[in-house]
């Protein structure tokens, strides 16, 4: 009876092969990941790292004395608007160069394994292929990094801008109802506090009972808006043959950006 | 088996799904947040919550950060204040000015008409009017001078004091949290072992009652014993955490204590020597003017006649110095405590939204440190099963996911089965 065992299987794994689509016959060993603080920590990271702390120490004083004279919420949104402004620019011109390197040595060391996407440590539990040794010694070498001729290959992982999606209306309606009843409810909530004195039982009621309203509210508002676009994602992903969808933030390399067609779509 | 198969993949070692299938293709994933709500330590990380939320509210209170439109109302009424402070300050000494002028005015003329000299009031107003114009610039520009080096020091003095406020702080800072995570250690040390010292009875209880032929008596007696078992825990863990709590509260007073003492130490004597700086900026603006010239002179007047003038004119300069110091002094004191109101408005002062900050920090760093333990375990599960199930790659918290198998629901009941 065992003999025959073996044939059938050898048939039953043909027909899968077979049956399977084209875009199955890329297996997920073409996810890799980088632990990004084994980046942040070479020397040249390190000292950009530096020069930008000192260069938002210098700007925070001037921020403070700036904000000092902006008397209404519009002119302190501006004095900030103005400062992240200056922030940005200088980022951009002592860390861009390195932030450009760190880039072409991830494509290099990704185009070499074949790797369709690589992303953040901090997602992948299980599986998919470290490859930060092999950009670390890239960034240490001396010599120059030249960039891909070739686009990644396509991957069955997309990603969308948090961010962006952030700023959808409705998304921001639901953001700005959030903070309203906070604010309010932190009142009330405190002026209760206050009067509960130094009972310390009451005070923890006080507080629980603060946190489960935070989080109803959360429910009613903020979660039918978030299952929204979490749903609106997946239907686009789906078309376009993605399996996953993750944070543009988590993406290094690769990967399909769908993040246009999303906010298209919660715009309708 | 194959019923209990049907009740879907929540059931470990049922797959019903094929890895390798075009909609999986080898990837799992994991709603993390949702199998750590499941976790025994997540009542601790709730618990961690409502502390923050209490630290919050009571900063709620009159003593709290104000929001945007209270800081602009305090803001603008620091700044009228101020500006009120200058004027009243400024109609003063112009008044006095005017008073000790006519004064003066009034004694030279008795001395003129003395000496014999006709048209004593005039000659006097004509003598007057020169010194009077004279000693107005003089101090206009004094207090111009000075008021710039107060601001100067003052903000100096701001600027130093925020720098010790910060660095004591900090110091504070790293106190309570290596006390918080000694704490967190010593109760997370205790619900294992705990957990583990029950095992086996558990173990033994749940065999017991997984039997069919129990009959109901025994079978509550059996659960009333595991019920026992876990508020015997839970009051153990709890009597651990209230223990812990009080000790964190009374190091946090001592360590709270200490560091106000040191900072208002270090803050008052900054001020301290503020002070004595403006005192003696203000005696030789004191000593400028008092050396201002006296009277213009007027020809053909006897010497004796023209000394008898400029003491009169020196006399009543000392006593309008003297005077005039009591106002500039009070102006001052009133400026630096507005300063001083402004700083702390704007988040100089330690005493008012710093403490609830740090607290707050100490709390979510504390948070953290547990969540992060939590998501650990929630890892090593998820791998053992991606490793049994042969998944390739399993990824945590993704946005949306239309195809990949969600392993979640199996995490979860994997971890809720091991701590029953």
């Amino acid at each position: 009876m065992k003999k025959h065992v073996f044939p059938l299987l050898v048939i039953g794994v043909a027909l899968l092969t077979a049956a399977a689509p084209a875009a199955t016959g890329r297996d997920l060993t073409d996810v890799g990941y980088i632990d990004q603080s084994a980046i942040a920590a070479l020397p040249a990271y390190v000292n950009v790292s530096r020069q930008l702390a000192a260069y938002k120490a210098q700007l925070d004083r001037q921020y403070a004395a700036a904000i000092r004279n902006a008397r209404t919420s519009q002119q302190r949104q501006q004095v900030g608007a103005q400062f992240s402004q200056r922030f940005n620019a200088e980022q951009r011109s002592l860390a861009g160069p390195s932030f450009m390197r760190a880039q072409l040595a991830i494509a290099s060391v990704a185009s070499t394994r074949s790797l369709s996407v690589v992303v953040d440590k901090r997602i992948i539990i299980y599986g998919g292929q470290d490859i930060t040794r092999d950009v670390v010694r890239l960034l240490q070498g001396s010599q120059s990094i030249l960039p891909l001729g070739t686009a990644p290959p396509p991957s069955e992982v997309g990603y969308v801008d948090q961010t962006a999606l952030a700023n959808s209306p409705q998304v921001k309606a639901a953001s700005q109802q959030m903070a309203a009843y906070a604010e309010r409810e932190r009142q009330i909530y405190g002026q209760q506090f206050a009067r509960a004195g130094s009972d310390t039982a009451k005070q923890q009621q006080i507080a629980a009972a603060y946190n489960t309203a935070m989080s109803d509210e959360q429910n009613q508002v903020l979660k039918p808006v978030v299952d929204h676009a979490q749903a609106v994602t997946a239907q686009i992903a789906q078309r376009k043959g993605l399996l996953l969808i993750i944070d543009h933030a988590d993406i290094l390399f690769g990967g399909t950006d769908i993040t246009t067609d999303v906010q298209n779509a919660l715009n309708k | 088996m194959l019923a209990l198969c049907s009740l879907g993949p929540t059931l470990s070692g049922c797959s019903r799904f094929d890895v390798n299938s075009p909609q999986i293709r080898g990837i799992a994933y994991v709603r993390v947040d949702d199998v750590v709500r499941h976790d025994p330590m997540y009542p601790q990380l709730s618990h961690i919550d409502d502390a923050i939320a209490m630290v919050d509210l009571a900063g709620a209170g009159p003593r709290v950060p104000h929001s945007a439109a209270e800081i602009a109302r305090e803001d603008a009424r620091i700044r009228t204040e101020v500006a009120a402070a200058r004027a009243r300050t400024q109609q003063i000494v112009t008044t006095k000015q005017r008073e000790y002028a006519a004064r003066e005015q009034a004694a030279v003329a008795a001395a003129l008409s003395a000496a014999g000299v006709r048209n004593a009031s005039n000659v006097a107003a004509t003598m007057g009017h020169v010194s009077l114009q004279q000693q107005g610039a003089a101090v206009q520009q004094a207090g111009r001078d000075y008021a710039a080096f107060q601001q100067s020091v003052v903000s100096q003095s701001n600027d130093a004091a925020r720098g010790i406020v910060r660095q004591l702080q900090q110091q504070a800072n790293e106190k309570l949290q290596a006390k918080a995570m000694q704490e967190q250690q010593r109760e997370t040390n205790l619900s294992l072992q705990l957990s583990q010292q029950d095992a086996a009875k558990r173990l033994s209880i749940q065999t017991k009652l997984s039997m069919l032929a129990l009959d109901n008596a025994t079978r509550r007696q059996l659960q009333a014993q595991l019920a026992a078992m876990t508020r015997r825990e839970n009051d153990v863990l709890s009597a651990q955490r209230a223990a812990d709590r009080r000790e964190f509260t009374a190091y946090r007073a001592t360590v709270m204590a200490q560091t106000n003492q040191q900072m208002q130490a270090q803050v008052s004597s900054i001020r301290t020597e503020t002070q004595a700086k403006l005192v003696a900026r203000r005696s030789i603006v004191g000593a400028q003017l008092r050396g201002l010239a006296g009277p213009a002179s007027v020809p053909h007047l006897t010497p004796a006649t023209q000394a008898q003038i400029r003491r009169i004119a020196q006399q009543f300069q000392q006593q309008y110095q003297t005077d005039i110091q009591g106002v500039l002094s009070e102006y001052a004191q009133n400026a630096y405590a507005l300063e001083a109101q402004y700083a702390a408005l704007h988040g100089a002062d330690a005493a008012a939204s710093g403490a609830t900050a740090q607290e707050v920090a100490v709390l979510q760093q504390r948070r953290q440190a547990l969540y992060d333990q939590i998501v650990g375990q929630v890892e090593r599960e998820a791998q053992r099963l991606a490793k049994e199930k042969g998944f390739r790659v399993v990824f945590s918290n993704v946005t949306a996911a239309p195809g990949g198998y969600d392993m979640t629901n199996e995490l979860i009941h994997d971890i809720e089965s091991e701590h029953e």
